[in-house]
């Protein structure tokens, strides 16, 4: 690596894709319980492997921006990290606090966990995807602010490129955001709409900056295409991101007390929102057949190519399938909305981490790219997960349809639970496509301890 | 004139097309603010029903349930529940978990006392007559 | 930052995708190529909402032509003709520029910077008699489009002013000259656009019955 200080990207990378792990067995326990209900209960009811599950995507999710972004800005901005020492403090609080909130879901009941971490002071807990304790809560806060300012300070001390402004916005983005996790009214109505600041903000929103900033960082590596090129189409793409996605959160407003013409604002801005995932896509592999050089990390390309292809189906084509308003009214809260936030989450975000990971891990370990056969074992892994989550959204998405018709359209609505005994076949299906996703992702971790010949730097 | 296609001007047009969007946002909310009261049914809040929503939030029926729609898939609808089952069945549900079937999904015990579950049930009925825009399309949710 | 103006796309991978587009011909698109790509972008969510008004309408045809009637079309035919003559303003500013002359530019873009406060006021007298009638977007479908139509594209001029006012104070400066002019040609066009939009939105919701 080109600045010492990058190296604080190591423990960062390696707890992502330990807490990656840590998700995927609790998806493939919820999967089973499922279609076995009584499966684990009562050590671990569904709703706590669920949070686990989606806490501990959302955490390895950040760390994997971290490690990022003290990887890549120093690079950038051609001088060493602010400071080292608080990036690796930073690591730390965020691990233990990370952990210690794990244990607490899994060892505590709900109730009590509440209790102890004072939530009668300021009610926030019990929430979709912000059920962290109003300790983990600050935490999170201080720690996003101990990110921004680190970065912030290495990048004003040194070369300022549109990829680290365009991440440095996602990251300020992102702790704005979740400031909103702290409003919690007793009106079910404002809590919703002011919820989805926080949620649909941040990944149809900020987080598409810090994925656009990371693609763009690596594809200027790994094809040696002209920066301000790459630069310049990172500007367009994120500009359409933002024109269709602010007013896209309208998608969410169609039904949760918000008056009507949220229909029409959302279902024609969210409709548009496929578009900036499209010209990902084309980028992505525009830049890459237009490269200058062979870089020898084949598997980075592979990664970086898959996210623009994966974010694209997933997120684009995906949510588009149910974002009009007239679909959304039968599709809203059935299996079809977890059929997209899968491919659209592994797409879009996992394997951006993923691919970032990919490019830098080996140069952290001293090496341009990793030996051959360690990059055919990443490429399988890449292969194994990615078909494997195609096929759970596939899965999904048709336990969504079946739900929608049982439940929702036939002259002789099922009752919930009926329907769920009807459809139990495409959530066995899916548990199956989960088992081969961790065989993935198995393969992925393995990939890292193959010996051989590792490309030197040139 | 010369063909141009400057980063200056990519530039600009993100910023420029983001706060206009973000402005944009903000109005819609604004409006959004002032119409609420004559559907978010915030007349018939009570404190029972604030301690109700506290109770849905810190037992996590949210991990399991959707509540108009959002939240889990695992197990029902509970935006209508008031209307789909009354009050009665609902605390007397609540109060029989789990069922113990084998195979069959669990609901665990929280041990709530009866005003809990009473809290429980008006906020269920307080959820129930917000104006969703007639979702969901049947009473099963 | 590195402070490269103006990129020549000669070199870069881009343009050899844009030749057919971009190439120094008469039929350019004038201006930045950057904002044609936002331009396409808010034609698209327009005329998606253009297309949503008239499905809406088919629907209901009745409510729309009773509720229309309420629509003070005199100062939507005023507001027409104050954004056309800004237009042209905004054509005599870059005609202008191309000959070098950067005051007479300044003056031409002032005056369509006047007139889209004319368009702006007027459009707030005429929100303001709707607002006080108790008219929102929640009333009907007819109004839901009016005002959302109407508010997004007043949001629009009032962005083009924006615009217009930056490119006024650099033009003053001596910011542009015969040769290099880019920027002002990119305000126009989406200060044409914003016209264009009304000059459609105009008859769609205020005449057409």
């Amino acid at each position: 690596m080109k600045y010492t200080s990058q190296a604080v990207a190591k423990p960062y990378f390696i707890a992502a894709i330990a807490l990656f792990l840590g998700q995927i067995l609790f998806g493939l326990i919820m999967g089973l319980q499922y279609v076995v209900g009584d499966f684990l209960f009562p050590a671990i009811p569904f709703n706590v492997a669920r949070m686990v599950h989606t806490n501990l995507l959302i955490v390895w999710l950040l760390f994997g921006f971290m490690g990022a972004s003290y990887y890549l800005i120093p690079e950038e901005s051609e001088t060493e990290l602010f400071s080292p020492k608080l990036a690796i403090l930073t690591f730390w609080i965020f691990l233990v606090a990370g952990a210690a909130t794990i244990l607490g879901y899994l060892l505590v009941p709900y109730a009590a966990l509440a209790k102890m971490t004072g939530n009668d002071l300021l009610n926030t807990m019990g929430r979709e995807f912000l059920e962290q304790p109003l300790p983990t809560k600050v935490g999170i806060v201080l720690v996003a602010l101990s990110w921004l300012f680190n970065i912030v300070m290495t990048v004003l001390k040194g070369r300022k490129t549109t990829i680290s402004l365009v991440l440095s916005l996602g990251m300020l983005g992102l702790a704005a955001f979740f400031l909103f996790s702290f409003y919690n009214p007793v009106n079910l109505v404002k809590d919703k709409f002011y919820w989805w600041w926080v949620v649909h903000l941040w990944v149809e929103g900020v987080w598409e900056l810090i994925l656009g900033a990371l693609l763009a960082f690596v594809l200027i590596k790994v094809t040696g295409v002209d920066r301000e090129v790459i630069e310049k189409w990172l500007y367009v793409i994120i500009t359409m991101t933002l024109v269709t996605g602010i007013i896209g959160t309208g998608h969410h407003y169609y039904w949760i007390g918000t008056p009507a013409y949220w229909q029409w604002w959302g279902s024609i801005f969210s409709a548009l929102e496929p578009i900036p995932f499209f010209m990902m896509t084309v980028f992505a592999f525009n830049m890459v057949n237009k490269r200058r050089r062979e870089h020898p990390n084949k598997a980075a390309v592979l990664w970086a190519l898959g996210t623009s292809v994966m974010a694209f189906l997933g997120a684009g084509l995906w949510g588009f399938l149910h974002t009009l308003a007239p679909v959304n009214y039968y599709a809203h809260g059935t299996q079809l909305t977890a059929a997209h936030g899968h491919l659209a989450f592994y797409g879009a975000y996992a394997l951006v981490v993923l691919t970032i990971i990919s490019y830098a891990m080996p140069i952290l370990r001293g090496r341009a790219a990793n030996p051959e056969r360690a990059q055919i074992m990443e490429m399988w892994s890449f292969w194994l997960m990615t078909i494997s989550m195609f096929f759970i959204a596939l899965f999904l998405t048709g336990a969504g349809i079946v739900q929608i018709w049982l439940q929702r359209i036939s002259a002789a609505p099922l009752s919930f639970m009926a329907v769920q005994d009807q459809i139990s076949i495409f959530y066995w299906a899916r548990e199956g496509a989960g088992l081969v996703f961790l065989i993935g992702l198995v393969l992925y971790i393995c990939s890292f301890f193959v010996k051989g010949q590792s490309h030197a730097f040139e | 004139m010369s063909a141009t296609f400057t980063k200056s001007m990519a530039r600009n047009v993100f910023y420029g097309g983001g706060v206009f969007f973000f402005l944009l946002f903000l109005a819609l909310a604004f409006d959004t603010m002032k119409v609420l009261p004559t559907r978010d049914n915030s007349q018939n809040i009570t404190p029972a029903v604030a301690h109700g929503k506290k109770i849905w939030e810190t037992n996590n029926c949210i991990g399991c349930h959707t509540l108009l729609g959002e939240g889990a898939y695992f197990a029902p609808e509970l935006g209508n529940v008031y209307k789909r089952r009354g009050p009665d069945f609902i605390k007397a549900w609540i109060k029989g978990q789990p069922t113990g079937v084998p195979g069959r999904r669990q609901m665990p015990q929280f041990n709530l006392t009866d005003q809990e579950l009473d809290d429980l049930v008006e906020f269920l009925k307080y959820s129930s007559e917000i104006n969703t825009n007639n979702w969901p399309p049947n009473i099963e949710g | 930052m590195k402070t490269h103006d103006t990129i020549p796309v000669t070199t870069s991978v881009v343009q050899s995708d844009m030749d057919v587009s971009m190439g120094k011909n008469e039929g350019d698109l004038p201006g930045d190529f950057a904002i044609w790509i936002f331009i396409f972008a808010e034609m698209l969510a327009f005329g998606v909402l253009f297309v949503a008004y008239a499905f809406s309408r088919a629907k209901n045809v009745e409510l729309f032509n009773v509720s229309q009637l309420t629509l003070s079309r005199t100062s939507g035919a005023i507001n027409t003709l104050v954004l056309i003559t800004s237009s042209y303003f905004v054509v005599r500013g870059v005609a202008a520029i191309k000959r070098g002359f950067s005051t007479q530019c300044a003056y031409w873009l002032t005056g369509a910077f006047l007139l889209g406060g004319v368009f702006v006021s007027i459009k707030l007298v005429e929100f303001n008699a709707k607002f006080d009638a108790g008219i929102t977007m929640s009333t009907n479908d007819f109004y839901m489009f009016y005002l959302s139509l109407t508010f997004f594209h007043f949001m629009h001029v009032l962005m083009g002013m924006v615009i217009l006012a930056c490119i006024i104070v650099k033009a003053r400066h001596g910011g542009y000259s015969a040769q290099d002019h880019a920027g002002v040609e990119t305000g126009a066009s989406f200060w044409h656009m914003v016209d264009f939009l009304w000059i459609i939105l105009f008859p769609l919701v205020y005449i057409i019955r």
